[in-house]
């Protein structure tokens, strides 16, 4: 992920702060920082400089920046091992749009780790008499841990793990689910897992349902009418529904007109909000109907 | 019959060196025309088939001839080793190893480096255009040479070995 420059210094961090290390924080004209959860440790004789950050693009995309070029536009690459890069600078704008970077000033790398959240949660309040699963909506405010609590479900669902297998289509808008590197899933999805990301939701909804299949559909955070509607076909089709959705409870959702219909229409039939108290994480399952 | 067998062995020394410094200027002429239809291949590559460029380069590695594959096969490696050196410092490097070419075509092929994988499709396609286009004219220089060259050496050789007979004997 870094260029030899940078990786000495980093890797002379101790293995317990590497351990817990959340961050890497590269700023031009400043030493490295890694990001750790006590706050932000300065690697000691380390300075990045614009070549560095330009290379660390370049390894990030494996010297193919036309391939990456729409996701760097949205100002993140997804690493191998699932890790991710943000980038920012002076950006490029063409017709209001973002284009590209025309300087770079900062990046950082997300490390990606596995979150053992879920315990010993077995999730049956969510499966049907044939083991298959209700259509099931998560809900949980920004940070507590829906995405991996649908990551987990894919993966149960495409291994058969503790419910009925089955052929998972995955809508991954900005690789945040699966994190396909060179066509492979670098977080684990399971076996019967097909994803299609780059796109947007309603658009790889559609495409999956149209070309793999799919016994079910999943999305991480709805949160635009067209993923709604695009739900709403796949729904239609048969097709069992696995999504997300930002908010604090059943009320809040119902509240929002985006959601409500979701739930009014029948969509999910189960709603699952998650509460985190310090490094446990609660669920909850509601009968929607 | 050992006077005899030295001027033969003289003569056909002069021949040798001339048809070899011949040679070259064909081979020069075959590699040019290698490296222009390789560099078709990798446009074909990123271009029409969106490849990144190991993929691309690997390709083209396969599919170019045996004149230019080794460069195309090193470039691969380059791409292995972006954490060391950045890939334009790699291919710089690497086309100054490549061929004698004029130093305006290699200044061509050294710009496409700073290009190959650093934009979108449309521009790596059209610096591979340039350099092509630049490593056309090379060739149209090269042929020139070796026709006008070639047969030059060769007699020049043959000639060379006879004078060297005959002052010998």
């Amino acid at each position: 992920m870094l260029p030899l420059a940078l990786r000495g210094p980093a890797l002379r961090l101790s293995e317990g702060d590497k351990a817990v290390c959340e961050e890497l924080r590269l700023r031009m004209g400043q030493p490295l920082a890694a990001v750790l959860p006590g706050g932000e440790r300065l690697v000691e004789g380390t300075e990045v400089t614009l070549p560095l950050l330009e290379q660390m693009v370049e390894l990030a995309c494996q010297a193919s920046l036309h391939t990456v070029l729409d996701s760097l536009r949205q100002g993140y690459l997804t690493l191998r091992g699932g890790h991710r890069m943000g980038v920012c600078g002076t950006v490029e704008l063409r017709q209001g749009e973002i284009h590209g970077f025309r300087t770079l000033a900062s990046a950082s790398i997300r490390i990606a780790r596995a979150v053992s959240g879920q315990g010993n949660w077995s999730g049956a309040e969510l499966l049907r008499p044939d083991g298959r699963l209700y259509s099931t909506l998560i809900l949980a405010p920004p940070g507590v841990g829906k995405t991996t609590l649908l990551r987990e479900l894919i993966r149960r669902a495409a291994d058969g793990e503790g419910m009925a297998p089955q052929r998972v289509g995955l809508a991954d808008e900005r690789g945040e689910v699966a994190a396909l590197w060179q066509g492979r899933p670098q977080l684990p999805v399971g076996r019967r897992c097909d994803v299609v990301e780059g796109c947007s939701k309603a658009q790889g909804l559609m495409l999956l349902l149209r070309a793999m299949n799919p016994e079910i559909l999943a999305a991480d955070e709805i949160t635009a009418p067209g993923d709604g509607r695009a739900l709403l076909t796949a729904a239609g089709c048969g097709v069992t529904l696995l999504s997300t959705a930002h908010g604090q409870d059943r009320e809040d959702l119902m509240r929002r007109p985006l959601y409500r219909p979701l739930v009014t229409q029948g969509l999910f039939q189960r709603l699952v909000t998650i509460q985190r108290r310090g490094e446990t994480r609660n669920y909850q399952v509601e009968v929607l109907s | 019959m050992i006077r005899l067998l030295g001027c033969v062995l003289v003569a056909g020394g002069g021949a040798w060196l001339g048809i070899q410094a011949s040679a070259r200027l064909r081979d020069r002429v075959t590699a040019v025309s290698a490296l222009i239809h390789a560099l078709g291949l990798l446009r074909r590559e990123i271009c029409g088939r969106g490849r990144g460029l190991p993929r691309a380069l690997e390709e083209t590695a396969c599919q170019a001839a045996p004149s230019v594959r080794t460069f195309f096969e090193r470039c691969v490696r380059a791409c292995r080793a972006l954490d060391e050196q950045p890939f334009q410092e790699s291919w710089r490097q690497l086309v100054h190893e490549l061929l004698e070419l004029s130093p305006e075509t290699l200044a061509q092929l050294e710009q496409l480096g700073e290009v190959l994988g650093r934009y979108e499709e449309d521009i790596q396609g059209r610096a591979l255009d340039q350099a092509k286009e630049c490593l056309s004219e090379e060739l149209t220089r090269a042929k020139g040479e070796w026709e006008r060259m070639g047969r030059v050496y060769r007699l020049l050789g043959l000639a060379g070995g006879g004078f060297l007979v005959i002052l010998l004997l």
